[in-house]
């Protein structure tokens, strides 16, 4: 597998992850879930999306 | 948005980025490059933010403030059965909207007022989780309860420029105004939120 296929691989399954625990954070109400959504799942689907975004560069 | 579609929402971006990483051999034509950026850039984040607002609004609510087991007592202040009770008799007369009863009072209106409760927020958290939260009837406000918050709604209403309690010293609406004499100083508004009295008080029961 590509070096490109590998990253956009990588960068969906955080992207996955990180939207799941978003979801997971709004099936219930409380502060922690709230740092949960902020805290685990915003970064890990900010790291998916700048992942994606740098595998375009390098396949360029 | 209602939550249920913000959620499925969620879901359905989960799903299609992980559809994606599985089927990844599907990026090397153009109709999958189109895909992909689909699936790992717009809907993420299109996802993210409508999460993020929902997330958002429900901090403003009461039944996110009153989640945590130390706030207890003092989401039943709201339902003593006594109209010197502050709180409760907004809460009961719809003064302030139920939903969102402690962040009404407890927000700043100010330019930055919604983020400096978003910071307290975390504070809250800090204190509940790492420093130790004290007991309910320790707890009290970082800062003294200003009166902007209550001006916000009662400056220039006739009861409150007019009634006879704020006219009775000369200066003292001047002084309310100017945040020199708190509105829940003592001898005027002072029944807050008493939680150590909870035991001794009647409650109100909403009629279904």
């Amino acid at each position: 597998m590509e070096t490109v296929e590998r990253r956009i691989k990588w960068a969906s399954f955080l992207i996955g992850a990180g939207l799941l625990v978003q979801l997971a954070s709004l099936l219930v109400v409380h502060p922690l879930a709230f740092m949960g959504f902020l805290m685990i799942g915003c970064p890990l689907m900010l790291a998916g999306i700048v992942m994606y975004l740098l595998s375009l560069i390098h396949e360029k | 948005m209602p939550v249920s579609v913000v959620l499925l929402f969620c879901l359905a971006a989960a799903l299609i980025a992980l559809f994606v990483g599985f089927r990844v051999e599907l990026t090397r034509s153009r109709e999958g490059k189109i895909l992909a950026f689909v699936a790992l850039f717009a809907l993420p984040v299109m996802a993210a933010w409508t999460g993020f607002s929902e997330q958002m609004d429900r901090a403003t609510s009461t039944r996110f403030c009153l989640s945590c087991h130390v706030m207890d007592g003092f989401g039943r202040t709201l339902y003593i059965d006594d109209p010197s009770y502050v709180p409760a008799r907004h809460f009961q007369n719809n003064r302030i909207p139920r939903d969102h009863a402690c962040y009404t009072c407890h927000t700043e209106y100010t330019m930055f007022g919604g983020v400096k409760a978003k910071a307290r927020g975390l504070q809250h958290l800090w204190v509940q989780y790492i420093r130790g939260a004290p007991k309910p009837e320790a707890i009290k406000l970082y800062q003294p309860f200003p009166n902007s918050e209550c001006l916000h709604c009662h400056l220039g209403a006739r009861r409150f420029e007019e009634g006879s309690a704020h006219n009775k010293v000369p200066d003292l609406l001047s002084r309310v105004k100017a945040n020199k004499l708190s509105c829940v100083s003592s001898g005027c508004h002072e029944f807050v939120h008493d939680v150590a009295s909870l035991k001794d008080d009647t409650f109100w029961k909403e009629k279904q």
